[in-house]
């Protein structure tokens, strides 16, 4: 028996259509516009397809926030752990989602959009996995399912050993309205991962935990370090697990700096980062991609800066990520502000994914190149 | 028009060529593990038949395939080779591109050329039972079928990823009356402690190699077999290009690019050694011949020509052979066959002297080829031989640019009717283009200080 912690933001999604991306704050203008709930109905076809599954158990909120939307698909046995009254909030979910966590659920499946998966995390952390049906006005964050019917399967298919790691972006709405796209990474959360489904192929050493693909990134990453480079380490678990291998510190989220086997500097900004730089100081750029989409450069990591990114030689940028996170980003992007620079990564890069392996991937190609 | 050029049974060919005989220096002999000296034929006595030992190291030119031998090949030789006009409309060249189509044996490939001579002279050596290691499982099933002929015992250590996704081959064996393992197994103490190190290992040609060495020198009644890399495997594969070319002889051609897919060597070296013979003799100086690997396992393409042990344990000798390191462990992709960290030495030496060449496929555009492969010239090729038109495909390319009307040949060395689920990935974009990065690792290699 699985325990499932459901809820859903009933105004997630609402701002998309009326052309206000993003909800937050925005609700009475959104209905204003003439925007209806997104939520419900995105969340409804996923329920539906899991209603009748017997190993499930369902804890919710009240109302919009979850019990509607199971009471209509039929399903006859859940629990009501959470009450709130009026307007939900971002308070609302990260209280709910609280609640579930004292409860021991197993997964937080949600329905709504970056803001949601922020405020889930923040509530949570990595203590439990989280799984969103998508329905917001942006995804940025991994945490998603593709559609809401592969978020069934991946609920229904779920097992601890096939978790990943997924992003959890902040996106700054204000900016974000005014045509600017500012993204930090939030958080790292642990999300269910397609593992069982290829079965039928030969890649099964894939649907290993993903920690043993990141030890073997790592386990690489140790043999080939080179001495008096400069390494500029990314955001992520899978960079993180490198420094672990190399026995050096680095924090989750920030860049960091790394030579002959000691830090040099902890969370960096671009302009202590350009410093660092010195002349003939040789760099290297260890990054993964970041997000849903898959972003080399300009999507939570844009300390390293176009600026910095031509400095040490596109040569030099080394891109990781495991099997698992590759497997969800079929393509990869390159945002980094200059375009000429993204258009030197031509069409395709290659990503480090094993122990002296690697996978070519291509990169989206975007229509002013 | 001609499509199928088809020799008469009493041409198959009474002997095998024996490449090693027109080298212009013996090849590097192969050394102890231990001791790092020259091995003796007593050291090979313990898995092998005296017979084969012989022809591992022989240099006769010509060696008698005997006459029971000979029976038994003809249940599917000489097989045809094919002018492959539909392809060559489709891809508008000027280019003749004939294939050799080896999937008319039972067992679907070009394998059982040798697993029947093997067994053969293991029988006429008294052994009772054969252990061997199978990727993708065309060498345990060619095996299991020929050693049921000659009433022998069959153990097939099998990799464990292809053995839970291949099941029909492993099912093949059953019916020829083998047993078929998944390794690493508990069955051995290479097996144990590779298991011991990594329980969830996908596991390699290299470790399941080791388990069958192990087993067949701890048990007296057992010998060995390898189903490519040794010289006396790729000796009994020549007989697909000594056909060849009377097949050409027969339409007055003869190729100018020669092709096969390279994993441990033996099919490409069955369609080649005739010809790169012909280029040694100064006979058809010209003639050009490619191995086409896969991007994710590119021994000839990246790796070092050293000497390296063929397994992972330790328990072969050390070979003089293109090598990506004993320790590598490919990823698992589709062509299980080509998932081997070494490869032959004679089709290694021929390659850094030049007499080959080689060049690497990613894994989603050898599909590409298999697909164009299948929808013009019908037959669904297994994804090793995929490679192979591949680069068919693109040497008749390169002539609709130039204009060129050569002769390009091609071993179609296996059918892909066990392997749909890996066209189903294809269709469901689920092929990983695996390569190996060896920027990274020669940069790394060439400044970091060596450590003796």
């Amino acid at each position: 028996m699985k325990r499932i912690g459901f809820l859903i933001n009933p105004i997630a999604g609402m701002g998309g259509a009326v052309g206000l991306k993003g909800t937050d704050g925005n609700v009475e203008e959104a209905r204003r516009r003439g925007a209806v709930p997104q939520a419900k109905n995105r969340a409804h076809i996923t329920l539906a397809l899991l209603s009748h599954d017997k190993r499930l158990d369902f804890v919710t909120c009240s109302g919009a926030m979850g019990e509607e939307t199971l009471k209509e698909t039929g399903m006859q046995e859940y629990q009501v752990l959470y009450h709130f009254k009026g307007e939900s909030s971002a308070q609302n979910t990260r209280q709910a989602a609280q609640m579930f966590l004292k409860a021991g659920v197993d997964l937080i499946l949600f329905c709504g959009g970056d803001g949601t998966a922020r405020d889930i995390f923040d509530a949570v952390g990595r203590y439990v996995p989280i799984l969103g049906i998508p329905a917001g006005v942006k995804m940025y964050s991994a945490v998603f399912a593709i559609d809401p019917v592969t978020a069934a399967e991946l609920v229904a298919g779920y097992r601890k050993k096939s978790l990943r790691d997924s992003e959890v972006m902040d996106v700054d709405e204000e900016a974000y309205r005014a045509g600017e796209l500012k993204t930090r990474l939030h958080g790292i959360a642990r999300t269910p991962a397609l593992a069982g489904k290829v079965q039928f192929s030969k890649h099964i050493f894939e649907e290993g935990d993903e920690e043993r693909a990141k030890g073997e990134i790592a386990r690489f990453f140790h043999e080939i370090m080179i001495p008096d480079v400069l390494y500029i380490l990314g955001a992520g678990t899978t960079i993180e697990s490198i420094a672990r291998e190399l026995g050096v510190n680095k924090t989750l989220l920030g860049i960091d700096a790394v030579k002959n086997g000691k830090t040099i500097a902890l969370d960096i900004d671009e302009k202590t980062l350009w410093a660092l730089l010195g002349p003939g100081q040789e760099a290297k750029i260890l990054i993964s991609p970041i997000g849903a989409q898959g972003f080399i450069l300009g999507r939570g990591n844009q300390q390293i800066s176009a600026r910095i990114a031509r400095r040490v030689g596109i040569g030099n940028i080394i891109v990781v990520a495991t099997p698992h996170k590759l497997r969800e980003t079929p393509v990869l992007y390159v945002d980094s502000g200059d375009s000429g620079l993204d258009a030197e990564f031509g069409d395709s890069v290659l990503v480090v994914s094993g122990y002296r392996m690697a996978q070519r991937k291509r990169i989206h190609q975007s229509e002013r190149g | 028009m001609q499509t199928k050029i088809l020799l008469d049974e009493e041409q198959m060919p009474k002997k095998w060529y024996n490449v090693q005989a027109d080298l212009k220096s013996p090849l590097d002999p192969p050394l102890h593990p231990k001791t790092q000296k020259p091995i003796g034929p007593e050291d090979l006595a313990a898995i092998f038949p005296m017979e084969l030992i012989r022809q591992e190291v022989t240099t006769d030119r010509h060696i008698d395939i005997p006459a029971d031998v000979q029976d038994v090949l003809r249940l599917w030789r000489p097989s045809p080779l094919y002018r492959a006009h539909r392809l060559e409309k489709f891809l508008k060249t000027p280019a003749k591109i004939y294939y050799k189509w080896e999937g008319v044996s039972p067992a679907g490939s070009h394998k059982p050329n040798t697993a029947v001579p093997q067994a053969y002279y293991n029988m006429k050596a008294g052994v009772e039972r054969i252990a061997t290691e199978t990727g993708a499982g065309q060498w345990g099933s060619a095996l299991a079928f020929a050693t049921m002929l000659y009433d022998l015992e069959c153990t097939i250590y099998m990799v464990r990823s292809s053995y839970t996704q291949k099941p029909y081959r492993k099912s093949m064996m059953h019916v020829w009356g083998a047993e078929c393992i998944p390794s690493p197994s508990t069955k051995t103490n290479a097996g144990r402690a590779m298991l011991e190190k990594d329980p969830d290992t996908p596991g390699s040609l290299g470790m399941a190699i080791s388990e069958a060495v192990e087993d067949a020198a701890s048990h007296s009644n057992t010998n060995y077999a390898l189903g490519s890399v040794l010289n006396h495997v790729c000796l009994h594969q020549t007989v697909i290009g000594l056909e060849c070319r009377e097949q050409l002889a027969m339409v007055d051609d003869y190729p100018d690019v020669v092709i096969g897919c390279v994993g441990g060597g033996s099919n490409f070296a069955g369609i080649s050694f005739p010809f790169a013979g012909d280029k040694l003799t100064g006979k058809h100086k010209d003639v050009d011949i490619i191995g086409a690997e896969p991007a994710s396992c590119p021994t000839l393409t990246k790796g070092l020509f050293t000497y390296d042990l063929a397994d992972e344990a330790g328990y072969t000798p050390l070979l003089k052979m293109f090598t990506l390191g004993h320790d590598f462990v490919p990823p698992s992709m589709h062509a299980g066959g080509l998932r081997y960290h070494g490869d032959s030495p004679i089709v290694s030496r021929l390659v850094h002297d030049g007499v080959m060449r080689a060049v690497a496929y990613h894994q989603s555009e050898v599909f590409d080829a298999a697909q164009t492969f299948a929808r013009t010239e019908g037959i669904i090729v297994a994804p090793e031989t995929s490679h192979a038109v591949k680069s068919a495909i693109d040497e008749a390319l390169k002539c609709k640019k130039t204009g060129d009307a050569k002769t390009i040949l091609f071993n179609c060395s296996g059918h892909g009717n066990f392997d749909m689920s890996a066209y189903d990935d294809y269709y469901a974009g689920k092929l990983v283009d695996y390569e190996y990065p060896d920027e990274l690792i020669k940069e790394a290699i060439a400044r970091i200080p060596i450590i003796s």
